[in-house]
């Protein structure tokens, strides 16, 4: 027996099966991240530990007392959950020190000076001991977050569910709430997560749980889901998460700022720096004007994939362009120009990448770049 | 002056406009806090999981916000309660008690519905029942957001109770009404009854004011 059963959780919404015949065991100290698509079930998974969604069928346990048993007091056994949502949802009418002292003073009868206590040394914990006797609407989205976690803290739960806690954020935000459940994870706090931060996922969490096809598809550490997927699903989901691709079949469709945007988040994701997201940009740019015109005539169907990888183990990022059409080596382009004006960008890049080869197999041509990370 | 005195205090003047000005609060009054209690009771049945009850109440804020006050009350006093031998003054009071309800049931209604739900489950999940949650949470905030509303309605209901000398209350404008007839002074007479009215509405938005300033300065503290 785990802190936390799952067996045999079932909801549907009408006709509309969101999971089926779920199992889960959770020990103490375990952190647990959700992965997935959206609409995977894993928010209504979280939701339905603790009996926001009622569970069509299933049995969940936790610490020993089963929360679906008829007649079990749900709002005594939700004491041992404390939930953190993706809105925060603080009170708006108490001011941050209430909101921490209100579920204490009022349902675990502390008195008023050790709530109180308590509550200062947590806001210290997230470094929001100044904000105290603020109301939660002048604080940023980042603070409300953490404030929310001490909240559910205030409870001394034995598992803790955060439910997408950082996609309700601005990009700038994300990192301290991060930190504050990092914190926490360092505490052996039993935490279940469900986040599309799949960094943050590999390095918190002690397994993760892939979901699609309303359940756990697959599971594992974070090595074995990320590194090495076994079902067809989880490689295609982790793949989109950890490459960036872009595929052109039009040259009227291709949309410039569509992909250096997309390389730029994929950048800031990996906190790769400016100097080598422009540098990528500037490659992907390069070299696919370069086999537009190196290897489609005019008017053509093109045929041309871009991939952008992070290895994370040596720091390197790879862009690998690979075109249909006809042979053509865009990094042999200056030699063939009298004055090397004409391809002066690729001239440019090759001094800036850390390596850069060509190669044409199987009918296409494959350029790959390396790119020193930071 | 010497004819303001005729008109408004001279030979028990003064005594009659008070009486129908206390008929016009009683009226109000009373109406008020039974309509705000039945109106609490229509928004939980409007609000709640019983499908009848659902349909009923929706029905019967249709029906009572459709239709004028005054055909309500001509209804009951002429029609329905004719035989039951209640006072005209306590057929008044039920007519807008049961107007009232309807109008602070949708304001109820309305209040709920501008509250953040996730609040609820936030205090839920800390381990509130449902009724502590809507106490400690949904409450507060939902008299908050139902305050400017409701202070409206309040006047709302005063203005309309002078309707009631339809059915023979000799209520604060019936009283004017006579006085002016009397004295063969309406100008004078009615604008000294409207300055009435006027004053008994900034009351009530006096009240409301002083709640919010003291609100406010409690969220400064």
């Amino acid at each position: 027996m785990g802190i936390l059963d799952v067996k045999g959780l079932s909801k549907a919404f009408g006709d509309l099966p969101v999971l089926n015949n779920v199992d889960l065991s959770v020990q103490e100290g375990e952190r647990i991240a959700i992965i997935g698509a959206s609409g995977c079930g894993k928010s209504v998974f979280l939701r339905c530990l603790n009996l926001l969604e009622v569970p069509d069928e299933g049995h969940i346990t936790i610490d020993g007392e089963e929360i679906t048993a008829k007649g079990a007091n749900i709002d005594l056994i939700r004491r041992k959950m404390g939930m953190v949502f993706q809105k925060f949802h603080l009170f708006s009418h108490y001011n941050v020190l209430d909101n921490l002292c209100l579920a204490p003073t009022q349902l675990l009868g502390m008195d008023r000076v050790t709530a109180e206590k308590k509550a200062m040394s947590l806001l210290s914990q997230v470094g929001l001991a100044a904000k105290a006797k603020v109301f939660p609407t002048v604080l940023s989205g980042g603070q409300q977050q953490r404030i929310a976690i001490c909240r559910a803290l205030m409870m001394e739960p034995k598992v803790l569910l955060l439910d997408e806690p950082t996609s309700a954020l601005d990009p700038t935000m994300v990192g301290e709430v991060l930190a504050v459940i990092r914190m926490l994870a360092k505490q052996k706090l039993t935490m279940i997560i469900v986040t599309h931060e799949m960094k943050f996922a590999q390095e918190v969490a002690d397994r993760i749980l892939f979901f699609a096809d309303q359940g756990i598809y697959e599971q594992g550490s974070p090595e074995e889901i990320f590194n090495s997927p076994q079902r067809e699903k989880t490689i295609s989901f982790i793949r989109k998460h950890t490459f960036f691709s872009y595929e052109i079949s039009k040259r009227s469709e291709f949309d410039l700022m569509k992909l250096q945007g997309g390389i730029w988040s994929f950048a800031e994701k990996y906190g790769i720096n400016d100097k080598h997201t422009y540098l990528l940009q500037l490659s992907s740019e390069e070299l696919i004007y370069e086999f537009f015109h190196g290897s489609f005539a005019d008017g053509e169907e093109v045929d041309l994939k871009l991939d952008v990888t992070y290895a994370q183990a040596d720091d390197r990022i790879i862009m690998e362009v690979v075109s249909g059409g006809a042979e053509y080596n865009p990094i042999l382009a200056e030699s063939q120009d009298d004055d090397g004006m004409e391809h002066i960008g690729i001239t440019l890049l090759k001094k800036r990448v850390s390596s850069i080869s060509y190669a044409y197999e199987g009918g296409k041509n494959r350029v790959r770049v390396e790119v020193a990370g930071n | 002056m010497e004819i303001i005195y005729q008109i408004f205090i001279a030979n028990g003047a003064f005594t009659t406009i008070c009486k129908g000005l206390w008929v016009t609060v009683e009226i109000s009054l009373v109406a008020l806090i039974l309509g705000t209690l039945l109106g609490a009771v229509i928004c939980f049945f409007r609000m709640g999981n019983n499908r009848l009850m659902r349909f009923l109440t929706a029905g019967y804020i249709a029906l009572i916000r459709g239709c004028p006050v005054l055909m309500l009350l001509m209804l009951l006093f002429y029609g329905v309660l004719a035989q039951s031998g209640l006072s005209p003054i306590a057929v008044a009071i039920l007519a807008f008690a049961l107007h009232t309800a309807a109008h602070v049931a949708e304001l109820l209604r309305s209040s709920i519905m501008a509250t953040d739900f996730g609040q609820v489950e936030a205090a839920r999940t800390l381990g509130f029942s449902r009724i502590q949650a809507f106490r400690l949470v949904t409450l507060p905030q939902m008299m908050h957001i139902a305050r400017p509303v409701y202070q409206s309605t309040i006047v709302n209901l005063i203005q309309w109770t002078s309707v009631v000398g339809y059915v023979t209350i000799t209520d604060l404008t019936r009283v004017i009404y006579n006085t002016a007839s009397r004295t063969m002074q309406p100008m004078i007479t009615i604008i000294g009854g409207m300055i009435i009215y006027i004053a008994i509405s900034y009351c009530v938005y006096g009240i409301f004011a002083w709640m919010e300033w003291r609100d406010t300065r409690e969220v400064a503290e």
